[in-house]
C-alpha cells in the first residue's frame, strides 16, 4: 500500500475543472516532482491534498485512512505538511519566534500544562528549542535567528518556510515550488537541502518549474496538463514523452 | 498589525519590586482618602480594567469584538436577576453571572467565529444590540427600562469586625481590588504562556498557523469565552456597586469605550495597558461629564483618543511610555532566555 494515495480527485471551480480525474501514488521516502505549465492544477492539487480546498469527487487516503475532508490543521497533525509558492511569515516575528511559534505540533504537553507551567512543559519547552536550533543549523539558517524573518534574503525566507513546516514532523512535505524566483546558487542551496530532508525519511512531494533542479533531485516526475494527469515515471522516460514536450512548447502546426 | 511581542520568555517592563509598591500604594488608597467620589472612580476603573482585559485578550487572536458591553449586561441582569427576584444569595449568584456569560459566549463563538474578521466585529455590534433589545422588552424579567434595583453583597463578619458593603465604599474598593488581581493573574499567565503564542499566531497569520496545526476557531472561541466569563463577572459586581441595572448602561457606546480604553492603555501588556487604559478614560470621562458645556465631553473625549492613537500607534499606547522611560533611565536590553549553544554560535 502506497504512503499517500489519491483516487480519482476531481475539483471544479464553477464549470472550470481545475482537476480531473487524477489518480495519484505516493510511495514512501520517494522524491516526487509535479510539473506542468501554469494553470495545469499543480498549486490545486497541493491545496486538496493539504485540506485547503476540499474534492469535489474522489477520496485522499493517507496510511489507509481517509484524510480528504478533514481540516488542514488534523491533515498537518497526522503528516502532510505543506509550504507556500509565496513567503508565508508570522509578521514582526524573528526567524527563532517564527520557529518556535510554529512548533504547535512538536510540543508533546497540551494548553492547560504551559498554562499552569508543570515541569513537563519546561522540560518540553526547551526541547522544542533545542530540536529547532539543531533543524536551523541543519538547513544552514542559523546565523540570522534573531533578525526579524521578513529582513531574510528571498531564498532563507523560502527555506524558513521549509524548516518551520519540518518542525511539525512532518511524514509527507508538500512543497510549492521551492525554488521559484532564485538564481543559481540560491536554488541548489534549496535542492542540496532538500536532498536532506529526504535523507531523513520523509517523503517529498515538489512542484517545480526549474527542469534543472527536477532532473537533480526527482526520483519520479507526474505531469500536468489542463487539470488532467498526462504522463508519470522516471524523470529522463517522462521529459522525453512526446505529449510532455507538446504541452510545454505547443504543437507543430505547420 | 503587530499584536505585541510574541512569547518567548523575558524579563517584564514591570520589575517586581515596582510592581510590588504600585500594589502596596493601590492597597492602602483607601486609607489614605475616603472621598466617595475618589475611590468610586477607582472601582468602576478597575471594574471597566477587566473587561478590557477580555477585549485585549480576544484581539490576540485578531478579532473586533464590538460586543464586549452586553456581556456586562449579560453578568448584570443573570446576577440581579437570581439575587432580587429568585432570592439567591449574592456570591453564588456573582459566581453564576460568569459561568452563564461564559457559555453565551461559547454559543456564539462557535456560531460566528469559523468566519472572523470583519463579519465578527458586526455580528457582535448586532448581539450587543439584542442583548439591548431583549432587556428592554422582555418586562416580566427584566423591568424594561425601569430595570432592577440590585442587593450589595451581604454583610461579612470576621470575628468582631464586621464589612458591610451596604454602608461603605471600601469594601467594594478591596474586593474589587482581588477581582482585578485575580482576573490580572489569569490573563497575564494566559498571554505569556504557549496559549498566548498560539493566539498570536493565530492573529499574525492564520493560514500558515492552520498548516501547521493549529485548529484556529478553538482558539478564537477559548478567547472569547474566557473574556465572557470575567466581562460577565465584571459586569455583576458593577450592577451591584450601582445598585442599579438598565438596558441603557450597557449599550454599543459602552463597548466602544472598553475598545478604547484598550488601544489607549496599550496592547503590549495585556494587564498594565488594560488597568491604565481603564483608568485613564474612566478618569477623564467622569471629569469632563462635569463640564457646564452640553455634550462637550464627548468632543474633548474623542479628541484625547485620537491625540494618543496618533502619537502612540499600533497599539503601543499609553503602557508604552512606562516601557520607553524604564529602557531609557536603566537601559535593561531585551533578554531572551537561550540555551548557551545558542549563544556562542551567534557571536
Amino acid at each position: 500500500m502506497s504512503l499517500l494515495e489519491l483516487n480519482g480527485i476531481t475539483k471544479l471551480f464553477g464549470k472550470l475543472a481545475a482537476l480531473q480525474d487524477i489518480d495519484l501514488k505516493v510511495e514512501e521516502g520517494e522524491v516526487l516532482s509535479i510539473v506542468g505549465p501554469n494553470g495545469s492544477g499543480k498549486t490545486t492539487l497541493i491545496n486538496i491534498i493539504s485540506g485547503y480546498y476540499r474534492p469535489t469527487r474522489g477520496a485522499i487516503f493517507f496510511d489507509g485512512e481517509k484524510v480528504s475532508g478533514l481540516r488542514p490543521d488534523q491533515i498537518a497533525s497526522r503528516g502532510i505538511v505543506r509550504t507556500f509558492q509565496s513567503n508565508v511569515l508570522f509578521e514582526g516575528a524573528t526567524v527563532l519566534e517564527s520557529m518556535i511559534i510554529g512548533s504547535f505540533l512538536q510540543y508533546k504537553t497540551n494548553d492547560w500544562q504551559s498554562i499552569l507551567e508543570f515541569k513537563a512543559y519546561k522540560d518540553d519547552h526547551e526541547r522544542v528549542v533545542g530540536k529547532v536550533i539543531e533543524l536551523l543549523k541543519t538547513y544552514d539558517i542559523f546565523n540570522d535567528i534573531f533578525l526579524p524573518a521578513a529582513g531574510l534574503s528571498h531564498g532563507y525566507q523560502r527555506m524558513l518556510g521549509i524548516t518551520m513546516a519540518l518542525i511539525a514532523n512532518p511524514k509527507v512535505l508538500l512543497l510549492d515550488e521551492p525554488t521559484t524566483g532564485m538564481n543559481h546558487e540560491e536554488a541548489m542551496f534549496v535542492v542540496e537541502n532538500i536532498k536532506k530532508i529526504s535523507e531523513q525519511g520523509v517523503t517529498v512531494v515538489l512542484i517545480e518549474h526549474n527542469m534543472k533542479v527536477v532532473l537533480n533531485i526527482a526520483t519520479r516526475v507526474v505531469v500536468l496538463n489542463f487539470g488532467n494527469k498526462i504522463a508519470d515515471g522516471k524523470p529522463e522516460e517522462v521529459m522525453n514523452k512526446q505529449e510532455v514536450i507538446e504541452a510545454y512548447l505547443g504543437t507543430e502546426t505547420i | 498589525m503587530m499584536l505585541g511581542r510574541y512569547y518567548i520568555d523575558y524579563k517584564s517592563m514591570l520589575p517586581k519590586a515596582v510592581a510590588g509598591a504600585l500594589v502596596v500604594l493601590l492597597a492602602v488608597i483607601p486609607v489614605i482618602t475616603t472621598n466617595m467620589v475618589t475611590l468610586s472612580i477607582f472601582i468602576s476603573s478597575g471594574i471597566w480594567a477587566i473587561a478590557v482585559m477580555g477585549f485585549t485578550l480576544i484581539l490576540r487572536t485578531g478579532q473586533f469584538s464590538m460586543g464586549q458591553a452586553a456581556f456586562m449586561a449579560i453578568g448584570g441582569y443573570v446576577s440581579a436577576i437570581l439575587t432580587v427576584k429568585l432570592g439567591i444569595p449574592f456570591w453564588p449568584s456573582f459566581l453564576a453571572a460568569g459561568v452563564f456569560s461564559g457559555l453565551i459566549a461559547l454559543v456564539i463563538g462557535v456560531i460566528v467565529l469559523g468566519s472572523g474578521g470583519i463579519y465578527f466585529s458586526i455580528i457582535t455590534i448586532a448581539f450587543g444590540e439584542i442583548v439591548r433589545i431583549v432587556a428592554l422588552n422582555w418586562e416580566t424579567v427584566t423591568r424594561g427600562a425601569t430595570g432592577i434595583l440590585t442587593l450589595p453583597p451581604p454583610p461579612i463578619t470576621i470575628r468582631n469586625f464586621e464589612i458591610n458593603f451596604a454602608t461603605s465604599v471600601v469594601p467594594y474598593y478591596y474586593f474589587m481590588f482581588l477581582l482585578v488581581i485575580m482576573a490580572g493573574l489569569v490573563f497575564w499567565q494566559i498571554d505569556r504562556t504557549r496559549i498566548g503564542g498560539t493566539f498570536r499566531s493565530v492573529a499574525a497569520n492564520p493560514m500558515l498557523s492552520e498548516h501547521l496545526g493549529v485548529h484556529l476557531m478553538k482558539y478564537r472561541v477559548i478567547a472569547f469565552t474566557i473574556a465572557g466569563v470575567f466581562t460577565g463577572l465584571a459586569g455583576a459586581y458593577y450592577v451591584s456597586f450601582l445598585s442599579v441595572i438598565t438596558p441603557l448602561m450597557f449599550d454599543l457606546w459602552k463597548s466602544i469605550q472598553i475598545m478604547m480604553m484598550s488601544i489607549v492603555g496599550g496592547i503590549s501588556s495585556i494587564v498594565g495597558g488594560a488597568i491604565v487604559g481603564a483608568f485613564a478614560l474612566y478618569t477623564l470621562g467622569n471629569y469632563l461629564s462635569r463640564l457646564p458645556i452640553f455634550n462637550i465631553q464627548y468632543l474633548l473625549f474623542g479628541a484625547a483618543v485620537v491625540l494618543v492613537v496618533l502619537f502612540l500607534p499600533k497599539g503601543t499606547g499609553l503602557v508604552d511610555l512606562w516601557g520607553k522611560f524604564w529602557h531609557k533611565v536603566f537601559r535593561e536590553p531585551d533578554e531572551y532566555e537561550m540555551p548557551e549553544e545558542a549563544d556562542m554560535a551567534v557571536e
